[in-house]
């Protein structure tokens, strides 16, 4: 259905002072400018959400929360016997992990309704739309800080239990160990620790691979920036071959696969930022994202006063902490207890509060030719 | 002396009129119900420049040696709740506007800090202070002085109902004043 923009405004401001008002709104069309793009959440690309109810739940004795408690696989291992020996026992013990529920919100939104009468956009459909992908945007924050967190926490393991500067300097003095974070090859031999995004290499990804290949794990999922993602269409011939350097050149990478794997790409570069891919394995091996309950809307009116908010209540949890691994493109390091360069800013998502900076300057005027209408 | 429960801060009024804000913690440990300090309902936070709850009163000293000498925010989420550990940011809840009055068993009836006084009457305006009980010590309430008469602390509440007639626990509306 098409109706003026301006018409949905007043049916909305009309429907929240009927009895029935406090629905959501049916689908309608606009005219408007958009600031940027908003994706669906990347993390639920990577670690399939379940829905959970509370009987999946455990609560605590001390305070009014829940947690659902996660079985991690046993360990059990085979050997060999002589005829008359006896194998080694196993008391058995699974480890388990606490995954608990907060909640991701909108802000609360109000508006007096005669002065949603000033737009001709369905200023308030917009921002309901707009909230799931708000919403989102904060899941994809979180997932990304625990997955750094995951990766450096195995990096600082394989350092001998030290938090240890990964930076081109420390690389080519050999001074510290790429286990679960390693420097892409124009970053490894760059002569200064910068911030700099080397465009990706087709044996960045490989290496990257081979990280998590080599410990009994297997690299399904990519997940990179389309800036870096980008720089993969720079490859040559020698990196595509004759048939891909030609499709590529027409009609970009088309396929659903890189040597094999999957990949997701995203423009949530203030989260996910430039110069950083991680590479996972399926999510059964990795970790786990729950709903408790999926996004909810109210909106109510109080006089002229209309106010609207959206939620939702998940838990999110990195398990098992090998299961990720993470390319860096800059030279720099990137771990933020060490912070040696100190450009760490560049490299970790942005806060939560500075989320959702316009694009747009209308409001500052930049707009081009300058209109004055009298 | 107060005694620490599972439960140390309930509301008397209602709570929807209050602005209740999540802030993350300066200090995310502090989330954790096994540190030695960690925080209870019904302590008292502020913020410091990167606009983190830190606790209003240092508990690093001794009763009597530290004050809060801003503004401060009662703890709305008792220790070690799962959605405050759960999140990134380990932010908690704090009543931040608005007016209330609650229960609490984070106070020390008998502390005089910083020319304070005992909590000894209905309406006594309170203040906030290093406590200790329980074998620890926090950031909670205490009487304040004469105003006017030498305790230039600000007061963060008053009391409405002496422990000794509220099952132990000190109840007190909000109200600012410095």
């Amino acid at each position: 259905m098409s109706v003026p923009a301006r018409v949905l405004n007043e049916l909305f401001t009309q429907k929240l002072g009927s009895s029935e008002g406090k629905e959501k709104m049916a689908e309608y069309g606009g005219s408007y400018i958009r600031d940027r793009l908003r994706e669906v959440s990347y993390a639920r690309k990577v670690v399939p959400p379940e829905q959970v109810t509370r009987t999946d739940c455990q609560r605590s004795v001390n305070h009014d929360t829940l947690v659902k408690i996660v079985d991690v696989e046993p360990q059990s291992r085979a050997l060999t016997m002589s005829f008359r020996g006896q194998p080694t026992a196993r008391f058995i013990r699974g480890p388990k992990a606490e995954v608990g529920f907060y909640t991701i919100s909108s802000e609360v939104f109000q508006k007096t309704e005669q002065e949603l009468l000033a737009y001709e956009m369905p200023i308030t459909k917009i921002i309901e739309e707009n909230s799931v992908k708000d919403i989102q945007e904060v899941e994809d924050r979180e997932f990304t800080v625990f997955t750094e967190a995951a990766v450096q926490a195995l990096q600082v393991q394989a350092n001998g239990g030290v938090a240890t500067p990964l930076n081109a300097s420390t690389i080519q003095g050999a001074g510290v160990v790429e286990f679960s974070v390693r420097k892409g090859e124009l970053a490894r031999t760059a002569t200064t620790n910068d911030a700099t995004i080397r465009p990706i290499q087709r044996p960045d990804l490989i290496n990257l691979f081979k990280l998590l290949d080599g410990n009994r794990l297997r690299s399904e999922r990519l997940l990179m920036t389309e800036v870096d993602w980008d720089d993969i269409l720079q490859w040559t011939v020698e990196d595509f071959g004759d048939r891909l350097q030609s499709e590529t050149a027409v009609d970009g990478f088309k396929y659903n696969t890189l040597f094999g794997r999957s990949y997701i790409r995203t423009v949530k570069t203030d989260i996910l930022r430039a110069g950083n891919v991680y590479v996972f394995t399926k999510p059964e091996f990795f970790g786990k994202f729950y709903v408790l309950n999926n996004t909810k809307f109210y909106i109510d009116k109080i006089a002229n006063v209309i106010t609207f908010q959206a939620w939702e209540d998940i838990g999110m949890a990195v398990i098992n902490i090998a299961a990720v691994r993470k390319l860096e493109l800059y030279s720099a390091d990137a771990d933020p207890t060490t912070n040696a360069d100190g450009l760490i800013t560049n490299f970790i998502p942005v806060t939560e509060d500075a989320l959702g900076a316009p694009n747009n300057q209308v409001d500052n005027g930049l707009v081009f030719p300058e209109i004055s209408a009298y | 002396m107060s005694t620490l429960s599972r439960i140390n801060f309930t509301p008397v009024s209602d709570i929807l009129p209050i602005q209740r804000r999540d802030f993350a913690l300066n200090d995310p440990t502090l989330a954790n119900p096994t540190n030695p300090v960690a925080l209870v309902d019904g302590e008292w936070m502020t913020l410091n420049t990167s606009y983190q709850a830190v606790r209003a009163a240092l508990i690093t000293g001794v009763v009597g040696t530290a004050f809060a000498s801003v503004r401060s925010f009662p703890v709305f989420a008792e220790k070690g709740r799962y959605d405050v550990q759960a999140m990134s940011l380990t932010k908690t809840p704090l009543l931040y506007r608005g007016d209330y009055e609650f229960d609490t068993r984070i106070y020390d009836i008998a502390a005089t800090v910083h020319a304070g006084a005992a909590i000894t009457f209905i309406m006594q305006p309170l203040k906030v202070a290093l406590i200790s009980f329980g074998g620890r010590n926090f950031s909670g309430l205490v009487g304040h002085g004469t105003v006017g008469g030498g305790d230039v602390d600000p007061i963060v509440g008053y009391c409405t109902r002496l422990p000794t007639s509220n099952g132990g626990q000190l109840r007190f509306i909000s109200g600012w004043a410095s």
